[in-house]
């Protein structure tokens, strides 16, 4: 039995890929879901509009954070902010009472947002501000009962419930993996069978190959994402309010990301199992750090930089913003931007890597091809 | 050891629910002999092989090894490679050889390497020294430390020729130098009985005829062989043959004894191609021969009317072994087809 | 004839006045690792034309070079285009998820034949192999001799002018074998360039040219015949292996020692004759030992 102990141990040591997803993950879980992870939201943007702007910009306390200020806008200004996830709440000024527009789709934020609201209004809140705010909004309204008392409106999923959410996120990691994982593996089988040498000397065109091979991966990966939206609308009733051309174009880009980054992977990979390895390695990632189940805004910022990497990230913000906001194309330019610019990085790389393989005698064919120069020493 | 053989099947059958692999098969190895298995793919050989080895037990019939049922025991005094070669392609030779020799219960290097010695003028893909016969020190310098430190010394029981691969990984090593090592891995325990399957598939000719120095070496030690094959060239190494087909045994012999007086036909045309077509339209079976073709099973005169007036050279010659070997298994097969 | 080293290159019989497809002084360099040093191969059409020499000898890098799946660094290839050339690669090239005849179809449509010439005569090969029955098994389903069979109609379902095959007998039963070199007698007979990357010599004797490789070098080249005329020096058969000097020129051989007495030009090593060993003719097999020998001893000499 020792025999086995000492031959497994050895074996192992030198199985790099498998050491670093059981010393990697690991320390990634931990320094995620330790340190990086959480649910607190420890700030809130807001964007106030109407003549009382400046002076609540002054005075609202934390958590709130003020990032954009309009005296002159009203309330289609301010719910446009947040429409375009430019921020998380809005004060509306300058009406009887002040009102208040919350995102609902920012689930954590939101209710962050409630909590501290209420406790504004029940002067819980750190020492003076509270009643300086109280004083403020409280003009025009009697001076005797509770001064800062907003009308609440949540936008956008006024239930705050969890599917409203996760379903947006679904549909990502569907695409995530059918293009990640379910792409790697079946380039890798042509590997793996030996076949993709007789590819090579096959009168095939590396790009015919190369869309051939994932041409049934896009169909499958849009079918799966055709019943994930169907089934979060018609059962469990999650609002898809934009524009389906611009959540079309969205997914079209990121899948095109998801299948560079499979057929990348199956370029490094001898087999199946070290495809699965590498492709899970990418997943994890995402799903913990791409705002998918923690909001962005709350990962600690040392770690919160990685996300900024990862394509889902960029999806999220797309399909969350186009199913429960309806935001325009011209708000989601730097996710668009950022996700076609991913893609072409990684489909260059993987159509070179592909050409590689597929092409390596192609200036010889044909009859009769120059002499190359010889090189090196004959043995 | 008795002088009884090292490993017999008395009457030999197996079935897997209505198939029969292996029906009524004999068969028998001595000391210092080398057997030859040869037979068509699913013609028993392997599954045979596994009933030897104990890895498969009978549905009628006896094995015996030493005289014993196989055993755990009777396993420790069988070398076997197969044909994949039971190698760890990511562990050295090295430690390939110290967790059988652990498996095995010897100190790695402890009874030293047989079977090969340094030798110069090896060819590099295959080349392998032979030894001065058997009998090397069993233990005799009474080295039964752990594995560690007379392992170092006698790498582990690889002989001298491996030592410059012996901390490669296996994966990395050519064919040749692989089934040298596994050869070395099988007879590291110095074993009565060695089981070999397909063991020269794939190497050239000079290391081929190495690696058959090492088997004869075993053999003149006093172990028996049992050697499956699908090369004809390498019947002639083999003192007896035991030709399988459809389960059964078909004949057995040596290789000359097998051939008897079987002759073939060889038709020597220019243009062979039109003979090629003429004597295939004539349903006579033909085989490509260098120069010329052979057709096995016929007579000159069928030959000469099926080749019209194309004009060629028909004569007879000899059969070799393998069209032999054709014709009793397709002969095995009528019977079979009867009984 | 030159004594040790290697012999100089014989080009086969002509063959039959056409196109010679082949190649001239391929280099192939891994690194530091030479696969191939300077090979050249000549392969006439309706002929076939062995490579003969055992793993790592560079058989598989030079079906590569002339299949196109792998540029040589130096040299010249000569051969038809894509379209016109089948390769059957040492993995066998074959989708094991899909049926026989899943895989032949897909090899027509990739070669752009007509579905109906692909299906007879896919048949007709199918059938005289053996395979019929099996047409709608899948390919990793098959046995070793089967599969072999299917990869070689697979590389010549579309009648090519240069079919390459790499080791596709090696392994397979005697049985699959025949039914093999059916086909491949059958391609040449169609007019088709085969060259046969083989191990086994008794199957060179059966080609009508013969390259014999070591270690990426050409050891031995020609008709079976001349390459046993060139064998230089003289061949005795003894019943034991020779002691001393001698032992490093004599390898067992069918139960028996073959000593290879390199004869006047190589320094005679023998004084007179071995007590029981026989002069014997060489055979291919004994030739190209001999080759290899001669080229371990010169350099290790050197």
């Amino acid at each position: 039995m020792w025999a086995m102990i000492v031959k497994e141990f050895r074996q192992l040591r030198r199985d790099r890929r498998t050491l670093a997803m059981m010393i990697v993950l690991p320390v990634l879980l931990l320094v995620v879901l330790g340190y990086a992870a959480s649910f607190d939201v420890k700030t809130i943007t807001v964007a106030i509009s109407g003549p009382r702007a400046s002076a609540i910009d002054g005075v609202l306390p934390k958590p709130f954070d003020v990032v954009l200020s309009a005296a002159d806008q009203g309330r289609s200004w301010a719910q446009n902010q947040l429409r375009d996830g430019k921020a998380e709440m809005a004060i509306v000024t300058g009406g009887s009472r002040p009102l208040v527009l919350i995102d609902g789709s920012q689930l954590f934020a939101a209710r962050a947002a409630l909590t501290a609201l209420a406790g504004l209004e029940h002067g819980s809140s750190a020492s003076g501000a509270a009643g300086s705010v109280r004083g403020i909004g409280g003009a025009g309204g009697s001076a005797a009962g509770p001064a800062f008392a907003p009308k609440l409106t949540i936008l956008y999923n006024p239930g705050l419930t969890t599917s409203d959410i996760m379903i947006p996120g679904l549909c990502g990691v569907v695409l995530v993996f059918v293009g990640t994982i379910i792409t790697s593996l079946g380039v890798v089988r042509e590997r793996q069978s030996g076949t993709l040498e007789q590819l090579a000397v096959m009168p095939l065109r590396p790009r015919d190959v190369f869309l051939g091979k994932i041409v049934p991966y896009f169909l499958v990966a849009t079918v799966d994402l055709a019943i994930v939206l169907a089934v979060g609308i018609a059962i469990f009733g999650v609002p898809f309010r934009g524009s389906p051309a611009v959540f079309g174009l969205g997914a079209l880009l990121f899948l095109f990301v998801t299948l560079g980054i499979g057929v990348l992977i199956s370029s490094v990979s001898q087999n199946q199992g070290q495809a699965i390895q590498l492709a899970v390695m990418t997943l994890l990632p995402q799903v913990l750090l791409s705002g998918l189940i923690f909001p962005l805004t709350s990962i600690a910022a040392g770690v919160r930089w990685l996300a900024y990497f990862l394509p889902l990230t960029y999806f999220n913000q797309i399909s969350r913003g186009v199913m429960l906001r309806a935001e325009p194309i011209a708000a989601l330019w730097q996710p668009f931007l950022f996700l076609a610019l991913l893609g072409a990085i990684v489909v260059t790389g993987a159509t070179l890597r592909f050409r590689g393989y597929l092409a390596p005698a192609g200036r010889q064919r044909g009859a009769r091809p120059a002499p190359a120069q010889p090189q090196g020493a004959a043995a | 050891m008795s002088g009884g053989p090292l490993a017999e099947c008395v009457g030999v059958t197996r079935r897997f629910g209505h198939f029969t692999a292996v029906s009524n098969v004999s068969l028998q190895v001595w000391p210092g002999e080398i057997v030859g298995l040869l037979g068509a793919n699913g013609a028993g050989k392997t599954t045979l092989i596994r009933l030897l080895l104990g890895l498969l037990g009978t549905s009628e019939g006896e094995v015996a090894l030493f005289g014993q049922p196989p055993s755990r025991l009777t396993r420790s005094r069988i070398g076997y490679v197969p044909q994949s070669l039971g190698l760890y392609d990511d562990l050295s030779p090295a430690e390939n050889m110290q967790f059988t020799a652990a498996v095995f219960g010897a100190a790695p290097g402890q009874a030293g390497p047989i079977g090969e010695s340094g030798r110069s003028g090896g060819s590099g893909s295959g080349g392998s020294g032979g030894a001065t016969g058997s009998g090397g020190a069993r233990g005799s310098d009474g080295s039964r430390g752990s594995g560690g430190e007379s392992g170092k010394r006698d790498r582990h029981g690889l002989p001298e020729s491996l030592w410059p691969y012996a901390r490669e990984l296996v994966g990395s090593l050519p064919l040749g130098v692989q089934r040298r090592v596994a050869f070395a891995q099988a007879l590291s325990h110095r074993p009565d009985l060695l089981i070999l399957d397909e063991p020269t598939s794939g190497v050239d000719p000079l290391g081929r005829a190495r690696l058959w120095e090492t088997i004869g070496e075993a053999a003149d030690g006093g172990a028996g062989v049992l050697v499956t094959t699908h090369y004809m060239e390498e019947a002639g190494e083999c003192g007896r043959l035991v030709i399988m087909a459809d389960g059964v045994v078909v004949t057995e012999g040596t290789a000359a004894q097998i051939v008897g007086s079987a002759r073939c036909v060889v038709v020597e045309a220019e243009s062979w191609s039109a003979a090629f077509s003429a004597l295939e339209a004539a349903g006579l079976q033909v085989a490509l021969a260098g120069r010329g073709l052979r057709v096995p099973d016929a007579e000159p005169a069928v030959v000469r009317r099926a080749l019209g007036d194309i004009p060629a050279v028909v004569r007879q010659v000899p059969a070799t072994l393998e069209e032999r070997f054709f014709q009793l298994t397709a002969q095995g097969a009528a019977t079979k087809a009867l009984a | 004839m030159t004594g040790h080293g290697r012999p100089a290159a014989t080009e086969g019989r002509a063959g039959t006045g056409h196109a010679s497809y082949g190649a001239s002084d391929l280099f192939v360099l891994y690194g530091k690792t030479v696969a191939l040093g300077g090979v050249s191969l000549s392969a006439p059409t309706g002929q076939v034309t062995a490579v003969v020499g055992g793993d790592g000898s560079g058989k598989t890098t030079l079906m590569r070079c002339l299949a196109g799946s792998l540029a040589p660094d130096s040299g010249t290839i000569r051969r038809p285009a894509k379209e016109r050339v089948g390769y059957l690669p040492a993995s066998s090239g074959l989708y094991p998820d899909l049926t026989v005849a899943e895989n032949l179809d897909f090899r027509a449509t990739g070669y752009g034949m007509s579905r109906q010439v692909a299906r007879d005569r896919a048949a007709e090969y199918l059938d005289r192999a053996g395979l019929r029955s099996a047409s709608d098994r899948l390919a990793g389903q098959l046995s070793g001799g089967m599969r072999q069979k299917l990869a070689v109609i697979a590389a010549m379902l579309h009648q090519p002018e240069l079919l390459i095959l790499d080791e596709p007998t090696t392994g397979v039963d005697p049985v699959s074998r025949s039914g093999l070199w059916w086909l491949i007698a059958r391609a040449a007979a169609d007019g088709c360039a085969v060259v046969l990357a083989t191990s086994y010599l008794d199957e060179a004797e059966r080609c009508t040219s013969v390259l014999v490789l070591d270690a990426g070098m050409p050891l031995a080249s020609g008709t079976p015949d001349e390459i046993v005329a060139a064998m230089p020096g003289t061949l005795r058969e003894a019943p034991a292996r020779p002691d001393g000097q001698l032992a490093a020129l004599a390898w067992r051989s069918g139960g028996h020692w073959r000593v290879w007495d390199p004869g006047p030009e190589g320094g005679s090593r023998l004084a007179g004759t071995e007590d029981g060993s026989v002069l014997i003719e060489p055979d291919l097999q004994d030739a190209v030992t001999v080759a290899a020998l001669g080229m371990a001893i010169a350099g290790g000499a050197s």
